[in-house]
């Protein structure tokens, strides 16, 4: 037994996997259904109004996904990593660990990289149905467009779960660790209300699925990619700092 | 061993630790006794690296891997095993012990019928024998262990006074106790803190045998007027109860003259007497007396 199964039964025995993939790959079903059946799903229960929709587009089956996973998915991978990252909450534990594992890299690398790649391996799974069901049901896709997108939405949730692991060092308790965390990825987009700086916010790697399939270019997230990596970067220095600063 | 020098840790104007200098010999058995608040938790956290003192220095003769902590209520996750649980803590303490010794050590904790269950369904001892099996099973040379045994019934705690018993010699033990009799039983040598200052360090003899023989207890055939009076006479007589009749506790200001002049006070009195013992001061009377 070695921190690294240690994170792997704690994913595993707690079920929050499965959480994290069946939010992952329910919207990975139901956003390119609904795109392509939205028309015949309102004629059906809209008590005989009649609406005409344009007729779906692939595009379409991504967005409806997308949206979804952005908001769903996150909030089910934040919290399930606050329960994980959040090293500090019970005082007995962390006593067990601080006082047998010297160095708080050591400690929070496999917690990091257990629920950040659970996350990131539920939402690439939960795209790549997206993308077959919309490939059957509507039409098929760019692939360089559909690879670089999961790309940067994975980059971006690293960043999300890196928020909370910096929040969860500073905070100490989950509910707390899951509100902060929350409130920063929400106020980033508001922020990048501001045109000059949206392009180069964290927040802008979340339109980039829906983005590149509908023809913007890799390109455009490169600001972004790479202000996000090394936000992801700054953010693990800053929590391992504050670890290992930290009294019990 | 284990030294520390004039160490202070103040949490805002509150001081928990106030030039506390205390000193552990190699292999010993150190009671750290004190009533709540006293500091005890604050000096075993500095200790083991978990709070920084405010000032003062820490020197502990071991590399921080060959120390093992046992909080008062240690927890675990409840979806591991007992087994898992000393295993993790074999492989991050000391990876070289085979991985056999868990289940012996789970056994010597007497948890073998629970080697392989899931923690969540401990009950506070239980979870106090598996944290004190998660501590020896690294072999460390220094054992911090605070309220070891303040969760267990009476076979519990004395499974874990036989643990602690069997580690002196082999390893340091600082253990933090409000039992008194537990510290008196297996401490070689104890500290009393109150109010973050140490009021007294050094071998528990010391402390209890400058005590030992100021009180004589006297047992009597049968109840002698007048001894009484004779006894509070004596210039070595401090003071003189009578719990029942024909028996007599003789507190004595002046142990030597009293040890010399007892015996012809009671045989000038006539009395016929059963016993005369000195009441040896246990660690509760002293505890008492010094933190009162």
């Amino acid at each position: 037994m070695n921190l690294w199964r240690l994170e792997w039964l704690r994913m595993t025995r707690t079920n929050r996997w499965i959480a994290i993939f069946a939010v992952f790959v329910f919207f990975g079903i139901i956003g390119p259904l609904s795109a392509r059946y939205i028309g015949e799903i309102v004629e059906q229960f809209g008590g005989g109004i009649e609406v005409s929709f344009p007729e779906p587009t692939p595009a379409d089956g991504i967005m409806q996904y997308s949206g979804n996973v952005q908001q769903l998915g996150l909030l089910v991978l934040v919290m399930i990593a606050a329960g994980a990252l959040t090293i500090e909450s019970r005082y007995e534990m962390a006593v067990f660990l601080r006082t047998r594992v010297g160095s708080t890299a050591r400690l929070l690398i496999p917690r990091y990289v257990v629920v950040a790649g659970t996350g990131v391996i539920a939402f690439v799974a939960g795209t790549l149905l997206a993308w077959y069901e919309t490939a059957v049901l509507i039409g098929p896709l760019d692939a360089g467009a559909m690879a670089a997108g999961m790309a940067f939405g994975s980059v971006y949730l690293l960043f999300a779960v890196a928020v909370v692991a910096f929040a969860g060092s500073a905070l100490k308790n989950v509910l707390p660790t899951v509100i902060v965390t929350l409130t920063v990825l929400l106020l980033l987009p508001l922020i990048g209300l501001i045109p000059v700086v949206e392009e180069w916010l964290p927040s802008h790697l979340v339109g980039g699925l829906d983005g590149l399939v509908r023809g913007a270019e890799a390109t455009d997230f490169i600001k972004s990619l790479v202000v996000t990596l090394a936000g992801t970067l700054a953010l693990q220095y800053g929590t391992i700092r504050l670890l290992a600063r930290r009294e019990l | 061993m284990i030294t520390t020098n004039s160490l202070i840790k103040a949490y805002g104007p509150k001081l928990a630790l106030d030039d506390v200098s205390v000193s552990v010999p190699d292999g010993s058995v150190y009671g750290l006794v004190g009533p709540n608040g006293a500091g005890k938790t604050t000096l075993l956290g500095i200790l083991a690296g978990l709070r920084r003192p405010t000032s003062g220095s820490v020197e502990i003769g071991v590399p921080r891997e060959r120390m093992a902590v046992l909080p008062d209520t240690p927890q675990f996750e409840p979806w591991l095993t007992a087994r898992e649980v000393v295993d993790l803590s074999r492989n991050l303490s000391a990876p070289e012990v085979p991985p056999a010794r868990v289940e012996e050590v789970l056994i010597e904790a007497g948890l073998e019928e629970s080697i392989d269950v899931r923690v969540g369904g401990f009950s506070r001892g239980m979870l106090q024998r598996l944290g004190l099996a998660a501590t020896v099973i690294g072999d460390p040379q220094v054992l911090l262990l605070d309220e070891p045994s303040a969760a267990l019934d009476p076979a519990g705690r004395r499974e874990v006074l036989d643990v602690v018993t069997r580690l002196r010699g082999r390893a340091t033990v600082m253990f933090s106790s409000h039992i008194l009799s537990d510290v008196q039983e297996v401490c070689d040598t104890v500290g009393i803190l109150r109010d973050g200052h140490l009021l007294f360090e050094g071998p528990l003899n010391d402390l209890l045998v400058g005590r030992a023989g100021t009180i004589f207890r006297i047992r009597l055939r049968e109840p002698l007027d007048g001894l009484v009076a004779s006894l509070q006479r004596a210039s070595w007589a401090g003071s003189v109860e009578q719990l029942a009749p024909g028996d007599l506790r003789v507190t004595a200001i002046d142990p030597g003259q009293a040890e010399r002049s007892l015996i012809r006070v009671l045989a000038d009195a006539g009395a016929a007497v059963i016993s005369v013992t000195p009441e040896g001061a246990d660690l509760e009377d002293v505890f008492l007396e010094l933190t009162s």
